[in-house]
């Protein structure tokens, strides 16, 4: 530009360097911004347009059933809801895992891939609570995904003027069953993503284990049962997420199913290893984040 | 070995180790380092390999020291990483910028990762990127950013909380001759005019003659040396003479020597050793040139060069 050029369209006034002397939170404030931050992120929300496509797909095609239901019940009228609470997420199980596997790379994988992992871990947090906070987040995203559709029948069944006792009681069991499913889901596809730096590998990985291994052991179940061997049945139910919810489903529920847990012994067992399948994947993220952190 | 401390030493060290060692199996990292580090721009020298990256994750308390001890702003970063890393920022040296998110949402988010509430951290977030020279494309995906657009976004993520010192590994890396003028003097007014500390590495010695005050040299794992820049750059006593002209370069040399000078080649110059201490020396060369008819181009005060430390191992310590 000349001298005489005109001058261009604002003018920007150093104000010098400032230094900032307002507050600095504690750890719990900034795993907790983490923790909101992540869950906007597997929603595609504070990311590229793009990536908004897949979860909202999802979760839209989620709803479907639902909405489809509430539709029947206002018009038509009827006396029970033509699907359980709880056994919504069976029914659209394939859905919720390709949601979880395909989102868990976004909270996992992508600080892996990329790098952002080293300037989180430059900052206060421990690398253990990063982790704890990424499954937060993944958690979270995984209960709105099988909460919404249960809240969704509820308010319909309370509108249709359903016994509001036994629709809360079911609604109430209904969510304790998706806590505990969103729970394992969170650790086994948040251990994969954490593992693997590239998302393909993380959601063919995700997929083939949750809905490959659910596959295999409903098959097992089947000849079980076929057979009159359902013990054997029921202990090949212990061995994916969705068998474990599937087989809780059908003794406290709904009664019926294929193989499910016979006896309070063998529910406590579903329950615990659902548990401690959480647990144990919750603390082996931790243990992958510390190692990266001393590399 | 027991490192010199800074000749003329800061009276407040932003870093201080003593024996700091790290072993990571048979390799040793970081041997024995003893080093203060104070306020303003220091470069961090050294080859691949020499530790940098090493004393920079022990300076964060990434990692545990397997000897000696470190403090970073008085806090040992052993015991006390946590304050460590709120109160210090760390450009790395590698990418670690998500290509689908905006350089303004990435540095609001990690302004809140170092406790900020969020609006301070919106507007600190503004606040840097006006610093370091982001307009309007702070609101792109950094995908889409030139390798400088990328380093300014990685140092306005370091500056965002206002640390009180900022490690800064390899920031001119892959720079363009024109963006890396521009990332120094960004080095330089965050030494001197923001008042954060600076540490700096870098594998172009040039570049840390320029903007730093002091300068760390390591080597294997070991301190070299470690004095203000100055210091490495004082005249050797030597006088470097360019002539021009047929074969100038050799009759000039052997005229000088029939004078008793002591003269060496040194590529298109010639370093006359003037620890004789000919007060007339200047006068002379210029008569000599005269006698020969040959041009006499420049002469000048030889300077050490900083990567006259690694041709003079140990010679500092």
């Amino acid at each position: 530009m000349t001298a005489s050029g005109t001058p261009s369209r604002g003018v920007i006034h150093d104000l010098g360097y400032r230094p900032y002397q307002g507050p600095r939170l504690g750890e719990g404030a900034i795993a907790r911004a983490l923790v909101v931050t992540g869950l906007r992120n597997a929603f595609g929300l504070g990311r590229s347009g793009k990536s908004k496509v897949l979860p909202f797909v999802l979760l839209a095609f989620n709803l479907l059933p639902a909405v489809v239901v509430a539709g029947i019940l206002v018009f038509v009228g009827l006396e029970e809801l033509p699907i359980g609470y709880a056994r919504y997420a069976s029914t659209t199980q394939v859905l919720l895992g390709i949601f979880v596997a395909a989102q868990a790379p976004v909270l996992f994988s992508r600080d892996l891939r990329h790098g952002s992992i080293t300037l989180y871990l430059a900052r206060p947090l421990r690398a253990g609570t990063y982790a704890l906070a990424r499954a937060g987040s993944l958690l979270l995203a995984t209960l709105v995904f099988l909460l919404s559709p249960v809240l969704i029948l509820y308010v319909v069944a309370l509108l249709g003027e359903l016994d509001v006792v036994e629709q809360t009681k079911d609604a109430a069991l209904a969510v304790v069953l998706a806590l505990l499913l969103a729970l394992s889901l969170t650790g086994v596809a948040g251990l994969i993503a954490a593992c693997s730096t590239r998302r393909g590998f993380a959601v063919v990985g995700t997929i083939a284990v949750l809905l490959v291994g659910n596959g295999l052991v409903s098959a097992v179940q089947s000849v079980a049962s076929f057979e009159g061997a359902d013990g054997v049945g029921e202990v090949a139910g212990l061995f994916t997420p969705y068998s474990l919810y599937r087989g809780l489903l059908d003794a406290w529920v709904e009664g019926g199913g294929v193989t499910p847990p016979s006896g309070v012994g063998m529910e406590v067992a579903y329950v615990l290893v659902l548990v401690g399948l959480s647990a144990a994947c919750l603390a082996g993220l931790v243990v992958r984040y510390r190692r990266v952190a001393g590399r | 070995m027991t490192a010199a401390a800074p000749a003329a030493g800061p009276t407040t060290a932003v870093v201080r180790t003593e024996g700091l060692t790290k072993h990571y199996g048979a390799v040793r990292a970081l041997e024995q380092l003893s080093v203060e580090i104070g306020t303003g721009v220091t470069g961090l020298v050294g080859a691949n390999g020499a530790g940098k990256s090493t004393l920079i994750k022990l300076l964060l308390g990434l990692v545990a020291p397997t000897a000696g001890r470190a403090e970073v702003l008085g806090h040992d970063v052993v015991t006390a990483g946590r304050e460590v890393r709120a109160a210090v920022g760390y450009l790395p040296e590698h990418d670690c910028l998500p290509p689908d998110v905006s350089a303004s949402d990435f540095v609001v988010h990690l302004a809140m990762m170092s406790g900020l509430p969020r609006v301070s951290a919106r507007e600190r977030a503004a606040e840097v990127l006006r610093h370091v020279g982001l307009a309007e494309e702070r609101y792109r995906p950094m995908g889409t950013y030139s390798t400088g657009m990328k380093q300014k976004a990685k140092l306005a993520q370091a500056l965002v909380h206002d640390p009180r010192l900022v490690l800064l590994d390899e920031p001119t890396n892959g720079l363009d001759p024109a963006a890396r003028d521009e990332m120094l003097g960004l080095v330089e007014r965050i030494g001197r005019d923001f008042g954060i500390a600076v540490l700096v590495t870098s594998h172009l010695l040039g570049e840390l003659e320029r903007v730093s005050d002091h300068v760390v040299v390591l080597d294997g794992g070991r301190l070299l040396r470690a004095s203000r820049t100055d210091d490495f750059l004082d005249a050797t006593g030597a006088l470097l003479v360019e002539v021009l002209g047929e074969d100038a370069q050799r009759r000039m040399g052997e005229a000088l020597a029939s004078h008793g000078l002591v003269v060496r080649p040194r590529r298109q110059l010639l370093a006359i050793d003037a620890a004789h201490g000919r007060p007339d020396l200047h006068d002379l060369v210029r008569d000599v040139a005269c006698d020969l008819g040959v041009g006499l181009v420049r002469v000048q005060a030889d300077h050490h060069r900083i990567e006259d430390v690694f041709g003079t191992r140990g010679a500092a310590s």
